[in-house]
């Protein structure tokens, strides 16, 4: 390490042992470089430099998304000529979770999320047993016998609680650029991001699309009704005979109806018909923050900017109308609506929950 | 000063002898290890990415239906980045339906566009001496690039580069040397440069 005494940066840039450690550190050479500081604290900020420049400059490299990655090895995989002795080992995962991390940060961003209208045709059959065997991959089924819900781990990370009474088929390994499993039943799933292989939950007639996020999907085959809740993120929700479905199924973005925490989709079987709501008890969706819902001579408008941040959810209020109308009110341990009942009498306005939002219908408080 | 890299060399040393003995998964794992560096290297020489997978697919086939043959001592990586880039130059050779004047192949040319990402350096005088550095590096003919790029971007030692470049182990050191007395002068000059404009 003597040699290092007098380096210039460009030399400490070039330096091969110092570019290993820099782009690929082992605990060996981290310990190795920190003796070497200790040794020589003058240098700390020149190898700090030199270290930033070895990082920062590096040839310009194609991306190579992780499933075309994946679907390349497949291919191989699948073209060597059998073996006589190792055809029945079974290929261990080969993805590390740092490795799926890293990718998921590099496409954190995507933007452009998309809302188009459900265009329904004539019902296909698409009960659970059908789309299961019509999966095309072998599938591990769970069925939750039991009275109290069960946990599913699955390879990616993603964990699915099983509501008693339904079911869930899934591969044991994820392969291809999508992520699917089939549900009959309700589950809460909470669904680790990997943007670049969205998740497919097929219920029934209900397709859900989700990046990463958290929500539930009941799906009983004797109810009426389908619906699928957000926890958090947001989902994309269609239907199995919508026109446009392979579209929606191959697109990265989220296409279909979206819903965003505290919204629901429900689906009703006999009228083939989605629409998008409240839950019957929104939550406050950001729990970092606390609210402060004791109101003292302020303006409505400014109790329900409060509300619609709180809850994630859009009020919509004449603003010109409801500036000047004060109210002084506790609102604290209520529920959404019984806040916006106690808000609306106060003012004497009404209020209409349409397509998930709130609408406030009011009149001039001005005298 | 050699212990630095060899951890994750060794690694793939291992599953190359368990591949050659016959294991599927081992080999599964190999590939995983080395595509990205496979298929980057590859798109040097082409932009075409299916023709770059589907070298990568052969040189890969080609490793298990020779394993009985292949010699265990070769270090992986560099046998792999050999054979891809003698079989993408082969393909280019094919594909000339109508043949060129001149003796050179088209298509087999390195092509490496060198870059900075400035967020990562804090001083305003790094990042122009990191972006003077960049553009030196481009400027460089393409064999000396290519012996940088795999040196020191793909650490590499002169024997591997020497086998993946099919030339003698002392033309690569050669190349170096040159390589790098041309970046000295050059930088040099425009570190001169540089400090020149500062103090005016």
């Amino acid at each position: 390490m003597d040699r290092y005494q007098n380096y210039s940066l460009e030399e400490f840039v070039w330096d091969e042992s110092f570019r290993n450690w820099v782009l690929k550190p082992t605990r060996e050479d981290n310990e190795k470089w920190k003796n070497w500081l200790v040794e020589n604290p003058d240098k700390e900020l020149l190898l700090c430099r030199a270290a930033e420049i070895v990082q920062a400059v590096a040839p310009g490299a194609v991306f190579l998304p992780a499933s075309e990655k994946r679907e390349a090895i497949q291919n191989i995989m699948d073209n060597l000529p059998a073996s006589e002795t190792n055809i029945l080992q079974a290929a261990k995962p080969y993805f590390t979770i740092q490795k799926w991390m890293q990718i998921a940060a590099v496409l954190l961003l995507f933007a452009g999320l998309g809302w188009s209208a459900l265009k329904l045709r004539h019902p296909k059959s698409t009960n659970y047993e059908e789309l299961v065997s019509g999966a095309g991959a072998t599938l591990t089924e769970k069925h939750n016998t039991t009275g109290k819900p069960v946990s599913v781990a699955l390879s990616d990370g993603s964990t699915v609680r099983l509501n008693p009474g339904s079911k869930i088929s899934y591969p044991a390994r994820f392969a291809g650029n999508r992520r699917e499993v089939y549900l009959s039943g309700e589950a809460f799933f909470d669904i680790a991001r990997y943007p670049s292989m969205p998740f497919f939950v097929y219920a029934n007639e209900v397709v859900t699309k989700v990046l990463g996020t958290s929500f539930f999907v009941r799906s009983y085959a004797n109810e009426k009704e389908v619906s699928v809740r957000v926890k958090t993120g947001r989902v994309a929700v269609f239907t199995r005979n919508d026109q446009d479905i392979n579209d929606k199924l191959s697109t990265k973005e989220l296409a279909g109806v979206v819903i965003e925490p505290n919204q629901q989709i429900v689906f009703v079987r006999e009228t083939v018909k989605i629409t998008k709501s409240l839950i019957p008890k929104p939550e406050i969706v950001e729990e970092k923050n606390t609210y402060n819902f004791n109101f003292d001579e302020v303006p409505v408008a400014t109790v329900f900017a409060v509300l619609q941040k709180a809850y994630g959810i859009e009020i919509i209020y004449d603003k010109n109308l409801m500036n000047d109308c004060p109210i002084t009110a506790t609102l604290t341990e209520m529920t959404l609506f019984e806040k916006l009942d106690l808000v609306c009498k106060a003012v004497g306005a009404t209020y209409e929950l349409i397509d998930g939002r709130v609408i406030i219908e009011g009149k001039d408080c001005k005298i | 000063m050699r212990s630095l890299n060899n951890l994750t060399d060794d690694e793939d040393t291992s599953l190359w002898h368990d591949l050659l003995a016959g294991s599927a998964p081992s080999f599964e794992k190999l590939i995983d290890r080395t595509y990205d560096m496979l298929f980057q290297y590859g798109n040097k020489f082409s932009r075409d990415r299916e023709l770059i997978k589907d070298s990568i697919q052969d040189v890969f086939m080609e490793v298990w239906e020779k394993r009985t043959l292949l010699n265990d001592n070769i270090p992986p990586k560099a046998y792999l980045l050999a054979s891809l880039r003698r079989r993408m130059h082969r393909l280019a050779q094919r594909n000339r339906f109508v043949p060129m004047e001149d003796s050179h192949f088209p298509g087999i040319d390195f092509h490496a566009e060198f870059s900075v990402e400035y967020s990562l350096i804090q001083s305003e005088q790094d990042q122009l001496t990191a972006s003077q550095m960049t553009s030196l590096l481009n400027d460089l003919p393409k064999r000396q690039k290519e012996v940088i790029y795999l040196k020191f971007f793909n650490n590499l030692d002169r024997d591997d580069i020497a086998a993946i470049m099919d030339i003698h182990p002392q033309s690569v050191s050669n190349l170096l040397q040159t390589a790098f007395k041309w970046l000295k002068t050059r930088w040099k000059t425009a570190i001169s440069i540089l400090l020149m404009l500062q103090f005016a």
